[in-house]
């Protein structure tokens, strides 16, 4: 027992009941595969803001009133919320990319990853979906609240900042927690472009070791727990916001 | 600026608003005196409420000049200007118009401290003063949600007290209350007019009217119809069509207000 480790034991316990995670006492694809966990957390950490950022952006474009503003937003929504975002990855990275390389002289000069793509893509993509989100929250805000904002003297900035995007927010948390959850599982298209997130990373061992099960049940563990913590804390956040007397 | 002898702080001038096909105001002349409180009454679609946000910029009249404590409203084209006028005039609506998600206290300072640059210490504590003055500073960190309809137009005037205003605009302030909350709501706006605040109250409120009013106005479909003393307006008026609106209202002289809002 004193020179077994933990990781040994676990290999042992699993395999009793047919489980098969050897490889995890191997150095390089034990190595791989733990990455891949890291890179998906890593692409959550990233994309959770980015969407909340940038829907937030949209959002205030598209309710700003101003054609130059809301048209081009508008058309990007429609455009990310209908079509597959498989295929909005593969194009980014096949044709945007190889585009981008071909302008600086080579794709050894190009400093935009697959990774950086895969940001991109799903970040935009849920911030469409945050933006639809909000916006509707923004325009559910009564008419005479903001009359009464503007009687006091806000400004129309000022009456988004601190009235309509405070109501908005709350109104929209239920649909945002939504998305993030769903942004959660979508950082897995990576691996279509060789990112080297959880699923792929899993590929490469399974492919070697015809351990399929074992390591789905670990990739689903995995989701699960992350959503879990993530649904949990959309929760907290909306109770933590909830205003008495206004129904939400 | 104004160097005029008299003591006029808001003067209309035949002032004429459309919206669309609409024609709301006909032609308005009225002048309020610094210090004096001015009700306007008439019956629903006469124009009252949008005279209000005419002084107030929320709307722009097509012709006509609007003056206001020197600037000439009607000419104002920049938002920037609008606002800078807004911050002098204070407006209360009628259906209150607080910010749900923000507690009493944070409704009264959030103009003070984003607006006007004050000091959240400063702010706050005005804001608890003015709580006072409406009588509800116990309720200081309650969310507007957790008040009655009364309390929370009170707490409406306080917010609209802490921009320190030239004169505040009352928009038919009692009109979504029960009956026995208007009496709160009246009480304070009296105690603001005794203490010499320049107010203009559009209202349905015939003795209340009558009772703190220097001027009164009858409007009726986009025009000023009469005003003058409360006696003149509410007693002698020799106009058949005021005397059936204020004898419909307000039973006449010593009505008890049970008689009204049939």
């Amino acid at each position: 027992m004193q020179d077994m480790n933990l990781s040994d034991l676990f290999v042992s316990l699993t395999s009793r009941i047919g489980l098969n995670y050897e490889f995890l006492a191997t150095g390089y694809e034990s190595q791989i595969w733990r990455d891949g966990f890291v890179t998906t957390l890593y692409l959550v950490a990233l994309l959770i803001p980015v969407s909340l950022i940038f829907g937030l952006l949209f959002a205030a474009c598209l309710t700003s009133g101003k054609l130059w503003l809301s048209s081009p937003v508008r058309g990007f929504v429609e455009l990310t919320r209908n079509t597959p975002t498989l295929v909005q990855l593969m194009f980014s990275f096949l044709v945007l990319n190889t585009f981008v390389s071909n302008l600086v002289g080579g794709a050894q000069n190009n400093p935009l990853t697959p990774f950086f793509w895969v940001v991109a893509v799903v970040g935009l993509h849920i911030a469409a979906l945050h933006a639809e989100a909000i916006r509707a929250g923004i325009e559910a805000v009564p008419a005479s609240t903001i009359e009464a904002a503007r009687g006091i003297g806000f400004s129309q900035f000022q009456i988004l900042r601190y009235v309509e995007v405070p109501l908005a927010f709350r109104a929209s948390l239920p649909a945002i927690v939504n998305n993030l959850i769903n942004l959660v599982k979508l950082t897995t298209v990576g691996n279509a472009i060789a990112v080297s997130e959880i699923t792929y990373a899993s590929i490469m061992v399974w492919t070697q070791r015809d351990n399929v099960v074992s390591l789905m049940i670990a990739i689903l563990l995995f989701f699960s727990i992350i959503n879990l913590i993530v649904a949990r804390i959309g929760l907290w956040v909306e109770r933590k916001l909830a205003v008495p007397g206004y129904g939400i | 600026m104004n160097t005029s002898a008299d003591n006029a702080i808001v003067r209309l001038e035949d002032v004429h608003l459309s919206f669309g096909q609409t024609h709301v105001l006909k032609g308005i002349d009225l002048t309020v005196n610094k210090g004096d409180a001015v009700s306007i009454i008439g019956p629903s679609g006469s124009g009252k409420s949008t005279i209000l946000r005419c002084i107030n910029a929320l709307v722009q009249p097509q012709s006509g000049r609007i003056t206001v404590g020197g600037t000439r409203v009607d000419q104002l084209s920049k938002e920037s200007e609008r606002i800078a006028l807004r911050k002098r005039v204070g407006i209360v609506f009628q259906q209150y118009n607080l910010f749900p998600h923000l507690t009493v206290l944070d409704n009264i300072v959030l103009a003070p401290t984003r607006i006007l640059g004050a000091d959240r210490r400063e702010a706050e504590k005005l804001a608890r003063e003015l709580l006072d003055k409406v009588r509800l500073a116990e309720k200081a960190d309650a969310y507007p949600g957790q008040l009655s309809g009364g309390q929370q137009q009170r707490v409406a005037i306080a917010r609209a007290l802490a921009m320190k205003p030239e004169l505040v605009l009352f928009d038919e302030v009692t009109s979504a209350l029960d009956p026995e909350t208007v009496g709160e709501v009246l009480w304070v706006i009296r105690d603001l007019i005794r203490d010499g605040m320049t107010s203009i109250l559009v209202t349905h409120e015939m003795r209340f009217a009558e009772e703190i009013s220097d001027t009164v106005v009858f409007t009726e479909n986009g025009r000023i119809i009469d005003h003058g003393s409360p006696e003149q307006i509410f007693h002698t008026s020799d106009n058949p069509r005021i005397r059936q609106f204020v004898g419909g209202l307000s039973g006449g002289r010593g009505a008890v207000r049970d008689g009204e809002g049939i």
